[in-house]
């Protein structure tokens, strides 16, 4: 096992991994940019390096920085955490021309999985369903068009090296697809430095199904059950949970059958995710490969209780996997839901500011994953995720009444912070969401009735 | 709105003013919050004072000249005053090996007592196997150096303190 690990990321996935290392007896570094020079994970950590100032390009993204930082600690492993360089193939690449063990997939593995149009290929080979749609990059509006003929309205456009829920556009009707060709391109040029799209069928009323599965470099692979993210803003996930509700067993069983055999099918090593979407007649075809850890693992953690971060720790220190699937076996309901600090009467803008007031919930069976503190400075720089909280029951009526307890428990105040505590809780109380009959169009659906309301 | 910012470097004192009218108070006040922590970011020196007044409200904050506020455990060298007494500091621009000569065996850059003009080399950061300049900021006498020749230094540590001329 290493001795000590470099944790390239920053907020509370930083803190997350760190305190698994400290379980383990690994000693941690830190990195930090001047806007975190206060961070939890800094005063956590056994190390802390200044890595460069506020603007991520020049600190979180710059990868001589960091691998000097692991240089000048002695660290041996580099986790990436999400976001970030978490899928950079080159990042990876350079880690271990450096003597580093990048905490997650072999590079190439991860360059073929994050060109989403590669991907779509390579498990379409691998008998994973796919969505009808271009077989690589579609190169202009005519050949969008003439693909879209062939799949059917409604298609989504999507970025190849896309992720996060950005750069990707619906199209119902041929009339815009051309002007949605154009415009989704530039926001991938501009997001993504990769103008390429790629184009496939959009099924409506669709479910959001993922299965996290972890490979060792033995050539194990064992699959860690399924997390319903169904209900999304602008393909951003809010609220997690799992199992996922009203999943008939077969059907769940085929679902994380195939990611274990599409993660097979490429040689992966270590945690991945398989999106799915889940369509109203049962079928399912799969999104996209996530080569990292998800903000929504903890949902994971909760029900099968298997600590993910140790397991990645365990696979890049080159140990086979000790967990068996017939091992697995999930208990209860794990509902997990993104506190950020946004205004949702102001679309959802950022509130950043100072924390004057931050109390988190606690209680049975309540785990708050958070990097905040009172005095802490929300800064402009980096995204708006404040405390993933997540409860857990023996079954998801229960799980659901106790996070929305949990959220309504929640005491943040600042001069300037807005949260989506309270939006949370109204997600959480509608019926749909209750029943567990929602699809990824809730949040708009909801958004539409409280408009006709007013 | 716009948010005008003055930092008086002089007075270590930080003025900003909105204007325009208050459509969208919030948004008003985010935007001087996210100035405020602009500022207290990319200012070389901390602020003493601040003083924020929106909407007939007022918040002034200062600081007694000297105090520093310590909140990590073990706070990095980067967190260490920008000046002390009348020396400026010749910060280390990245993460790397520092180093103070050209080449091994040659003398170095600049030693305790040489006057430094600004744009002179000070030394050499070697980052991932480049060789790259570290050049004088300020112009001035050498008082101390602070890094020695071959060390890892952090983003924004302290590699020489300069006495201005």
């Amino acid at each position: 096992m290493f001795s000590t690990v470099l944790i390239a990321n920053r907020g509370e996935i930083a803190l997350r991994i760190a305190r698994t290392c400290r379980e383990m007896g690994i000693r941690t570094v830190a990195l930090y940019s001047t806007a975190d020079r206060d961070s939890a994970v800094v005063r956590f950590a056994d190390r802390a390096v200044h890595l460069g100032p506020a603007a991520a390009r020049l600190s979180y993204l710059h990868i001589p920085s960091i691998v000097e930082a692991a240089k000048l600690t002695g660290a041996e492993a580099v986790h990436p955490g999400y976001g970030f360089l978490s899928e950079d193939p080159d990042f990876a690449e350079i880690c271990e021309a450096n003597g580093l063990t990048f905490i997650g997939p072999p590079p190439r593995v991860m360059e073929q999985l994050g060109d989403k149009a590669v991907a779509r290929r390579l498990m379409g080979e691998a008998g994973l369903p796919v969505l009808p749609g271009s077989a690589g990059a579609v190169r202009s509006p005519a050949e969008a068009r003439a693909t879209a003929a062939r799949v059917g309205y409604p298609v989504i456009l999507k970025a190849v090296a896309g992720g996060g829920g950005r750069g990707m556009a619906v199209v119902r009707d041929d009339a815009d697809l051309a002007g949605a060709y154009q415009e989704t391109r530039a926001h991938a040029r501009a997001v993504f430095g990769d103008e390429r799209l790629y184009l496939e069928r959009y099924v409506d009323g669709a479910r959001h199904i993922e299965v996290q599965v972890l490979c060792d470099s033995h050539g194990n692979a064992v699959h860690l059950a399924e997390r319903d993210c169904s209900v999304q803003r602008r393909h951003q996930k809010l609220i997690e949970e799992s199992p996922a509700p009203n999943l008939p067993d077969p059907l769940r069983r085929e679902i994380c059958a195939a990611a274990v055999r599409g993660a097979l099918a490429v040689g992966y090593v270590g945690a991945a995710t398989f999106e799915f979407v889940l369509a109203p007649d049962a079928s399912f075809y799969l999104m996209e490969v996530n080569c990292r850890l998800q903000v929504e693992h903890p949902v994971t953690e909760m029900v099968t209780g298997i600590d993910l971060v140790r397991e990645q720790l365990t696979i890049a220190a080159g140990e086979p996997l000790t967990l068996r699937q017939d091992a697995v076996r999930p208990r209860g309901a794990a509902v997990e839901a993104r506190v950020n600090a946004e205004d949702p009467d102001r679309g959802f803008l950022p509130t950043p500011g100072l924390l004057t007031e931050f109390v988190p919930p606690g209680g049975p069976f309540v785990r708050v994953d958070t990097h905040a503190y009172p005095g802490w400075l929300i800064g402009p720089d980096y995204d708006s995720l404040l405390a993933k909280t997540v409860a857990w029951a023996p079954d998801r009526e229960q799980a659901i009444a106790r996070l929305d307890r949990a959220l309504g428990e929640f005491r943040i105040d600042g001069p300037t912070v807005r949260t989506t505590t309270g939006y949370l809780r109204r997600t959480l109380a509608d019926p749909r969401f209750r029943a567990g009959r929602h699809t990824t169009g809730l949040v708009a659906e909801m958004a539409a009735e409280e408009a006709a309301a007013h | 709105m716009t948010v005008e910012v003055k930092h008086e470097a002089q007075r270590g004192r930080i003025t900003l003013t909105g204007d325009g009218a208050a459509t969208d108070p919030v948004a008003d006040l985010t935007a001087l919050c996210r100035s405020i922590a602009e500022l207290a970011r990319t200012t070389t020196r901390p602020p003493s004072r601040i003083r924020l007044e929106h909407l007939g409200t007022a918040v002034e904050v200062e600081w007694p000249v000297g105090e520093q506020q310590v909140v990590t455990a073990a706070p990095p060298a980067a967190d260490e005053p920008l000046d002390e007494g009348t020396a400026r500091h010749v910060r280390a621009p990245m993460v790397g090996t520092f180093y103070r000569s050209p080449e091994p065996g040659a003398p170095p850059f600049v030693s305790v007592g040489d006057t430094v003009a600004v744009g002179q080399p000070i030394g050499i950061l070697e980052v991932m196997k480049m060789m790259s300049p570290v050049e004088a900021d300020t112009a001035g006498r050498v008082v101390e150096i602070l890094a020695e020749d071959g060390t890892p230094v952090e983003f924004q540590q302290r590699l020489i303190a300069v006495e201005p001329a």
